[in-house]
């Protein structure tokens, strides 16, 4: 992926490396300038001296353009990346919470909002320090070649054998960050929910497993940092005698260089090269492969892990649109997993268009899990769900619209929140508002234009708009998937009203009683026991029915008095 | 908290660290001063193979000492800097996982007081940031005061060794020296606003995604997933033109950055030079010098310690104000036994702030009575449940079960004789059947099996993979089968016990359910006290008596029956969802 996003910009990797290069100006005239100017000096011509050292300035202005230069080059390669890498969180955490019937994945935002700038950073930082190494140990053996050639041989062999020693020891010293890395995570999240559970720990008395179980993580982690440590520190060791081997080299040579013709001038300027440019650009290459590397990848594996790149859920529709509105259940069964029990068994059922069908059961029997298998969200272990005839995962998401539990209001304006399943006028968002129970919200908001903040409605008022959001959609089927309840029964009648008065069929998955006396037709769903039928049909039959509807309308002296479905 | 419990705490780190923070500090101290002495080395080697060159065409014997001195001292820089790398890390490690180990013990000791107790008290996010980042941070403390220190030896004594070479040489370096701190104070002050607009173009990106994330069902029934990822990411390009901005910032401080030392250097340089000429200095102190400069600008680094040292000062006083809270105390008494758990409560006052939360209240709970707790929210429903079992201490008065007041009793004896359900229980352990198992005792696992069946968890956990085996992470669970598993870890423990509490821990089942639970309760518990927070008519029914609190007060302890009656009484349960 890293070098995929080299490759992309290939002409701004190469500027990079240009001015990468003309970074190095400074490092490449030292040794020239001090050997240059020193024998001016020496030979007391203070002012050829000078005007060396004025070629030193010179090369330094130079060098800084460069790095002026190279920092707009190096956002031109790194930007891209992290746009990339934000598409992917973006996608892959939809994908996945879309897919999921669990919480979202709200740990996606972590990822962007911190590792996505984590990968910004170390890839930057690794890309400077491999121009910066490459260039100033080039150039730097170059200005040695063409000043003294006769030193060259005491310096490249020991900058050679650090590299090599560097590489060997980078996949061990890799290795060990890694554990320590994830050990850090490992202790961060333990502690989390250790803290977040805190008052469970103390309900329990569970003080010392607790402690036992995190010390323990505690103490892992100790032993892979200084597992780190020590070979951070052994391969300081070796750098840093790597690094100050080619200065003592030449020193030793020094006299037999000396008598072998190289000027005393040339000499210095040689020291100057080994000792200042060459050792420190090989400690920015040590300390720019440590901790960072580790980092990167090891946050960049964490992303890809996390946002499947080919797990794209592309939607394939039927060739043609559902002939009716019918829709028709047959031998359904729906479990999470193909090994565990299903939550729906053996389901037949038909529902005649503009029918109006009540879910009712307790929770997790599967009601949340029917609605998604009509909405085409789910697909059934065996048996099929068919709208007019197609498979409910075929049909186009026109056929139906399902309102979840947890509303969906986005930030814009509220018309942009209306008309999100589809073109609205404005006289029929007013229609839809009235109909639904909106109005007082929408003149509280400030009118459709206003821009709305979704933290700041409420639960109930984020429900209202996306209900008064399905009822504009011209959807022939409604799902109701406990839509409205954050909604006072007052406000619930008026809403579930308003889609009952609407041509089309209307599936309420009910959260009070009120809601099944409402409907015709009541669907119970009791384990793997599914009954259908009418109101005091079902009372009759269903124990578990009568059991609903004798607890919901509670009070000790009025059990099983409320029986009467109003006004129909 | 006051800076001086950090710094004692930093105190107590130090001793903590011992031989490898000796070890630091001789480390360093010895490479310093090696670094200050290798370019005169250095130059007196130069100097001397230079004499020997024009005089006598052979070795003069001054330069193999000098050669010497250059070997050892080099020996010196690197074996020190890698002692002080291993010994600075030694330090930090050894002393963070003692640290840890001490804040993990007495943070479980302050339980969740520390979290919601009144005053200052501390966001669960905030504790777990001090843990994992306050301790590494306090425990590089010593290491890093060490660094400071010494990070200063190099680049004073490299002036010195100038000013000794020539004074002039001093004299240039100190003229130049101001811009490079103008420049590095700049690059600071630049940054920060550039990250203002980028840190904002993301945190919209971030806003827009977690509200998608919410309403990722409607999404996928919609089919408009494409166009829900074009609207998140609707402000990456403001996001790239941010970050372009930031590294043309950047660059042009980088470039200000890069033109100091060379700049320092030639100014440095030129003054030698023009001594060299006049014979004042040597080409070997010209050499010395021009590694000196690099050497005293290298002042910077110690800076970099001090602020180091700074978040370090800063994550210790984070650290000790955790300390700085006190743990909860047990007493050394049992309870008696065969005694029924009869609950008093004695004129119990709780405040918050300036808030009384609850006003003055006497109640006694009959051994083995089921009391359904009612009330507005706010009425102080979850404060009594948690003075019934001592997660919370009372301002004023007294809680006592079977006549032995909460604090005197053992933390064993107190947790085994109460068991609390919650309504969004936090579960441990890698396994189902281990989050069941959780407390001060392990029941076995027929206990187990049992606790299931009668939070009505059974039938889900039976679906999952490998039933109870199966590790909690691998089974989503929603907030109703979080509650029946918190339900099943109350039931599995309260065999031994006689205060069971349930505070709103069934609000997310169904009422058929529900229903069910209760009549567990009913079946199985009916020889234990029971407190049980309601919202539901039907739960307040089932109870043998109703406490009904308004506003921190207690209206009435009384069957349902009798409050029925009441309007106020009846208009409780009329908002239930």
């Amino acid at each position: 992926m890293l070098i995929a996003a080299l490759r992309r910009r290939p002409r701004d990797v190469a500027w990079l490396a240009f001015w990468s290069l003309v970074q190095t100006l400074p490092a490449m005239a030292s040794g020239w300038v001090l050997a240059e100017a020193m024998t001016k000096f020496a030979t007391g011509q203070t002012l050829g001296g000078l005007s060396w050292l004025g070629l030193q300035g010179v090369a330094a202005l130079a060098g800084a353009f460069g790095t002026r230069q190279s920092y707009p080059r190096l956002g031109a390669v790194v930007e891209p990346l992290r746009d990339e890498l934000a598409e992917l969180i973006v996608a892959g955490a939809l994908n996945r919470s879309m897919a999921r019937a669990t919480a979202p994945d709200t740990d996606a935002v972590a990822r962007l909002t911190h590792q996505s700038e984590i990968v910004r950073d170390a890839f930057a930082g690794l890309l400077t320090v491999a121009c910066t190494f490459m260039f100033t140990a080039g150039s730097t053996l170059a200005g040695l070649a063409t000043l003294a050639p006769a030193t060259l041989p005491y310096a490249a062999p020991p900058l050679l054998a650090s590299v090599l020693i560097l590489r060997l020891l980078l996949r061990p010293f890799e290795r060990r960050q890694r554990v320590s890395v994830i050990g850090e995570e490992t202790v961060a999240r333990e502690a989390a929910a250790a803290v977040n559970g805190l008052r469970d720990i103390t309900a329990c008395g569970a003080e010392v497993p607790v402690l036992a179980t995190l010390d323990e993580r505690v103490r892992r982690q100790a032993a892979a940092t200084r597992s780190v440590t020590r070979i951070a520190a052994l391969r300081l060791l070796f750098l840093a005698a790597g690094g100050w081997l080619p200065l003592l080299l030449v020193l030793l040579a020094a006299p037999a260089l000396l008598r072998r013709g190289v000027s005393p001038a040339h000499l210095v300027g040689a020291i100057a090269y080994i000792g200042g440019s060459l050792r420190s650009t090989l400690s920015t290459l040590t300390q720019g492969l440590g901790a960072g590397l580790v980092r990167l990848t090891v946050t960049l594996d964490r992303i890809v892990e996390a946002s499947p790149v080919n797990d794209e859920i592309e939607q394939t529709y039927a060739q043609e649109a559902p002939r009716s509105v019918m829709i028709d259940i047959e031998g359904l069964r729906f479990g999470y997993t193909p090994d565990t029990e299903p939550v729906i068994d053996d389901l037949s059922l038909s529902i005649a268009p503009g029918e109006h069908l009540a879910i009712v059961g307790p929770s997790g029997v599967g009601k949340s899990s029917l609605a998604g298998l009509l909405a085409g969200l789910l697909t059934p272990t065996a048996g099929r769900v068919l709208l007019g005839g197609v498979p409910a995962r075929q049909c186009p998401p026109g056929a139906r619209v399902l309102i979840p539990q947890e509303a969906y209001v986005f930030a814009g304006t509220l018309a942009e929140n209306l008309a999100y399943l589809g073109e609205a006028t404005a006289s029929e968002m007013r229609a839809a508002a009235e109909a639904v129970g909106l109005t007082a919200l929408v003149e509280q908001l400030g009118g459709y234009q206003a821009e709305i903040d979704p933290a700041r409605l409420s639960a109930g008022e984020r429900q209202l708009i996306a209900l008064t959001r399905a009822y504009l959609s011209s959807a022939p089927i409604a799902i109701l998937d406990e839509a409205t309840c954050y909604l006072d029964p007052v406000a619930e009648a008026r809403a579930e009203e308003a889609f009952a008065g609407k041509p089309g069929t209307l599936i309420v998955i009910a959260h009070r009683i009120s809601s099944a006396l409402r409907a015709r037709r009541v669907l119970v769903l009791d384990g793997s026991l599914a009954q259908e039928g009418e109101h005091f049909a079902l009372l009759a039959s269903s124990p578990m029915y009568r059991d609903l509807v004798g607890y919901w309308t509670a009070g000790p002296r009025h059990a099983g008095h409320v029986a009467r479905p109003p006004g129909r | 908290m006051t800076p001086a419990g950090g710094d004692r705490l930093l105190l107590r780190i130090a001793r903590h660290g011992g031989w490898w923070l000796a070890l630091v500090g001789t480390a360093s101290v010895a490479g310093a001063i090696a670094q200050v002495l290798l370019p005169a080395a250095l130059g007196r080697a130069l100097d001397s193979a230079l004499l020997a060159d024009e005089t006598t065409h052979g070795t003069h014997g001054g330069t193999s000492q000098w050669l010497a001195y250059c070997c050892l001292l080099v020996a010196v820089i690197v074996v020190s800097a890698a002692a002080a790398t291993l010994a600075t890390g030694m330090a930090s490690t050894t002393a963070t996982a003692w640290l840890r180990r001490l804040l993990a013990g007495h943070v479980l000791g302050c339980g969740a007081g520390l979290l919601d107790g009144s005053g200052a008290a501390f966001s669960a996010g905030d504790v777990v940031s001090r843990f994992v980042g306050g301790t590494v941070d306090a425990a590089s403390a010593p290491g890093s005061a060490v660094l400071a220190l010494t990070a200063v030896i190099s680049p004073a004594g490299s002036v010195v060794a100038l000013g000794l070479i020539d004074p002039w040489l001093a004299v240039a370096f100190a003229a130049g020296f101001p811009a490079l701190a103008m420049v590095v104070r700049r690059l600071v002050r630049d940054s920060a606003s550039v990250n203002v607009s980028y840190q904002a173009a993301l945190g919209a990106i971030a806003g827009r995604l977690l509200d998608a994330l919410g309403g990722a069902r409607t999404i996928a029934a919609a089919g408009t997933a494409p166009a829900e990822r074009r609207r998140i990411l609707a402000s990456l390009p403001a996001l790239n033109a941010a970050g372009t901005t930031s590294w043309q910032v950047l660059g042009r401080a980088a470039a200000q950055g890069a033109i100091i030392v060379p700049a320092l250097q030639v100014i440095v340089l030129a003054v030698a030079g023009v001594e060299l000429a006049r014979h004042r200095i040597t080409p070997g102190e010209l050499l010395a010098a021009s590694q000196y400069v690099v050497i005293a600008v290298g002042v910077g680094a110690s800076i970099g310690q001090l602020t180091r040292l700074g978040r370090a000062r800063a994550g210790a006083s984070r650290v000790a104000d955790l300390f700085a809270w006190p743990r909860r105390r047990y007493g050394d008494s049992q309870l008696a036994t065969g005694a029924t758990g009869e609950l008093r409560f004695s004129n119990v006052t709780v405040r918050r702030g300036d808030r009384v939360v609850l006003d003055d209240l006497t109640m006694t709970v009959p051994g083995g009575a089921a009391v359904a707790v009612v009330g507005a929210s706010g009425s102080g429903k979850s404060t009594l449940a948690a003075l019934a079992g001592r997660m919370l201490d009372p301002d004023e008065g007294a809680v006592e079960l079977d006549d032995c007041a909460l604090p005197w009793l053992t933390r064993r004896a107190l947790r085994t004789a109460v068991v609390y359900a919650f309504e969004r229980p936090a579960l441990f352990g890698d396994t189902v059947a281990d989050a069941i198992r959780f407390g001060v005792v392990s029941p076995a696992s027929e206990a187990i099996a049992a606790a299931l069946h009668s939070s009505q968890a059974a039938g889900f956990v039976t679906r999952l993979p490998d039933g109870a085996d199966t590790p909690l992470r691998h089974a989503p669970m929603s907030g109703g089968e979080m509650q029946r598993l918190g339900l099943a870890r109350a039931f599995a423990h309260a065999r031994d016990a006689r205060l069971l509490i349930l505070d709103d821990a069934t609000s997310s089942l169904d009422t058929a359910t529900e229903m069910l639970v209760g009549r567990m309760l009913t079946e199985q518990f009916d020889d234990r006290t029971r407190l049980i927070v309601a919202h539901r008519a039907s739960t307040a029914a089932r109870a043998d008596l109703v406490a009904w609190l308004d506003e921190g007060t207690l209206i009435a302890l009384a069957p349902h029956s009798e409050l029925w009656d009441d309007q106020d009484y009846r208009a409780l349960f009329m908002e239930a969802c």
